[in-house]
């Protein structure tokens, strides 16, 4: 039997650290339940990103989300970054380490975006195949998630929720179940967002995510850059429901507003699951005000096409003086 | 998909995602990227046959919708490698600093997993196709104004872009912050002899740069101005540049012509008095006539946190011990 969340800790409501709030987390301490870091923002880090990251480590749960693994190339398997991916894990203790269901590149390059992977019998071997590589080396829970994506393969031969469901169970790992991806792919795919949620494993769904995307009116772009739209959270209600619950977290990584307007973002959550489905964990969060209507320039619902660039989008910024 | 069942499965995935590479990170777009000899090598298709490999939407073809991830490829890294030289993209104006990336971006593609290594290149890559910078001048007033100083446009161009990955470099990179570090007192309680001797140990974060033109000042003028104003292009005069980090925040010094020989002398491993002959060498100065300004010299660079230590023959410790701590 399959334990509920494969076991894992319901961790609360969360956010995404990014580097321009590090300062104000540091200062205020805010009562947020956890933290998900980039992996590749701290594995090479020396400097103040890593500092920070240690300080935090310290006093909130962390989960670390890695961009680069490119799970689903045809390229072996980077044991280097891997190893300090896991070195990294061993210094700050992540209840988890999560990735999507994707490519980066292939012949050594990579394009630093979330590429789709062919919907078939052939790449579902192949990825369950590195999964099980990745789990065995990183000694830790690994979870991927489903990416947004832009494109349909004429050789795919069965549905992203299939997929993803198959290779969950073949590879024994953790999903990381973006609700903001499956609503844009809907969009982008016309399939209803609904029969994915529904259909995926809920047993191994240890998180989610949450986050504004942008609509261009042809199709949707997942670029993390404003509040979470209303039938978002309708399917976040669903999963929510057919899940019992699990930890959630919030991205946010263009024009990324104060943290407190980051933090209500998150929060908002409780009163789509309700009380009575939350954790123990859950009942102890702030009760804080929601601060003001962040007067993003795109509401998500908003026509960005000129601009739009899906995350992700991740480096250091120095500070000199 | 253009697989034959009988090839290896990762075979058909493989040759699916070189493809589907090859057509999004192409200069020209979809359709020279799709067009393009590795592309059709891969998978061949004539024109407007795109969907026989991606499935088109409700909404968009498959040219369009392949469109959406090389139009992300591009922004994306070029966004990137302006926000890793800022300066040098105020300076050179928004077209000029992408067109410069996005040729850039053809010769070195990102092979990293990390996005903090693009920009590494990007100096070395403006020195190689210096040239091309001849005409690129944005609309400066230019100090001195002479043919000579719009000649060497390009050298400044490229000392801006190494300053700037000086910088990048040495804030995410190793640092002093919780170690202790080498005390004036220390090195000048050295008896005479351990001169000849002692090394120092430089911090991981010390990094020397030796630029055509003063891009260190220029780059803190134009900091200090806003993002519509432009300082004038200083006049081409050798410049030298410490770099080094308190607090996790880059620090940067300007230095002599000396100093920075004799910083790189002990950088690279050379005892202090060699060190001291090496830069006075290169300086054309005596060594007596360099002695006035040692002291001042070292006092600042060690209360700069230039050095972790000293070493001596036999001395099994490179770092000064119950020195001042870096928080």
């Amino acid at each position: 039997m399959v334990l509920k969340r494969l076991g894992h800790p319901h961790l609360g409501l969360g956010v995404g650290l990014r580097t321009v709030h590090f300062d104000y987390i540091l200062q205020n301490h805010p009562a947020v339940d956890w933290f998900e870091v980039i992996s590749e923002n701290f594995m090479d880090s020396r400097g103040r990103p890593r500092y920070v990251l240690e300080m935090i480590a310290e006093r909130y749960p962390v989960v670390m989300h890695g961009v680069s693994l490119s799970i689903g190339s045809t390229d072996p398997l980077n044991f280097e970054y891997l190893g300090k991916l896991k070195a990294l894990a061993r210094d700050i203790r992540p209840l988890w380490i999560s990735d999507h269901v994707c490519w980066t590149g292939v012949v050594g390059r990579n394009s630093h975006d979330l590429l789709p992977m062919p919907l078939t019998e052939a790449s579902l071997k192949h990825v369950a195949e590195r999964i099980r590589t990745v789990q065995d080396f990183l000694e830790r829970p690994f979870v991927l998630e489903n990416p947004s994506t832009y494109v349909g393969f004429t050789g795919s031969t069965m549905s992203e929720w299939d997929f993803i469901g198959r290779m969950a169970e073949q590879a024994d790992c953790g999903l990381l179940l973006d609700v903001n991806n499956v609503y844009v792919s809907s969009v982008n795919h016309d399939f209803d967002p609904e029969e994915f949620i529904r259909s995926v494993p809920h047993e191994r769904v240890v998180q989610f995510h949450l986050a504004g995307h942008t609509n261009c009116q042809t199709h949707l772009i997942d670029t993390h850059d404003g509040h979470v739209i209303d039938p978002v959270w309708k399917l976040y209600r669903l999963a929510h429901q057919l899940t019992g619950g699990v930890s959630t977290l919030l991205e946010w990584d263009a024009k990324i507003p104060p943290f407190p307007v980051l933090h209500a973002e998150v929060l908002k959550a409780r009163k789509h699951i309700g009380v009575e489905l939350a954790d123990a964990r859950m009942a102890d969060l702030p009760t804080e005000p929601e601060p003001a209507e962040f007067d993003s320039d795109t509401a998500a619902a908003g026509f960005q096409a000129e601009s739009a660039v899906p995350h992700p989008l991740h480096h250091a910024m120095a500070q000199v003086e | 998909m253009n697989t034959p069942d009988a090839q290896p499965i990762s075979d058909q995935v493989n040759r699916l995602q070189r493809w589907f590479q090859a057509v999004i990170t192409h200069a020209d777009g979809v359709d020279a990227g799709s067009g393009s000899e590795e592309a059709q090598r891969l998978i061949q298709l004539g024109p407007s046959q795109l969907e026989k490999v991606i499935t088109r939407s409700r909404a968009l073809t498959a040219a369009e919708r392949l469109a959406i991830y090389a139009t992300a490829y591009h922004t994306r890294l070029l966004e990137c490698l302006g926000e890793v030289f800022p300066m040098l993209k105020r300076t050179l104006g928004d077209e000029a600093f992408d067109s410069f990336a996005f040729g850039y971006l053809q010769e070195y593609p990102p092979r990293s997993y990390t996005l903090n290594e693009l920009g590494r290149h990007f100096p070395r890559y403006l020195e190689d196709t210096r040239s091309e910078a001849d005409g690129t001048e944005p609309d400066l007033s230019i100090a001195g104004s002479s043919s000579q100083a719009l000649g060497a446009w390009p050298d400044f161009v490229i000392d801006l872009a190494q300053l700037e990955w000086a910088i990048y470099e040495v804030f995410d990179g190793p640092g002093v912050e919780g170690q202790s570090f080498l005390r004036f007192d220390q090195l000048v309680n050295l008896r005479p002899e351990q001169w000849a001797v002692a090394q120092l140990n430089p911090a991981p974060c010390l990094k020397l740069l030796a630029t055509r033109f003063p891009v260190n000042d220029y780059y803190t003028s134009l900091r200090q101005l806003k993002e519509n104003e432009s300082p004038p292009m200083p006049r081409a005069h050798q410049s030298f540049v410490a770099f080094s980090r308190r607090g996790f925040v880059v620090r940067r010094y300007n230095l002599s012509g000396t100093e920075f020989e004799l910083l790189r002398a002990i950088q690279g491993g050379l005892p202090v008095a060699r060190a001291i002959e090496c830069a006075a060498r290169a300086s054309g100065d005596s060594v007596d006539q360099l002695a006035s300004n040692l002291k001042l010299w070292f006092r600042n660079w060690t209360a700069e946190g230039f050095f972790r230590g000293i070493k001596l023959p036999g001395d099994n410790t490179t770092n000064a011990n119950n020195n001042e701590h870096e928080h």
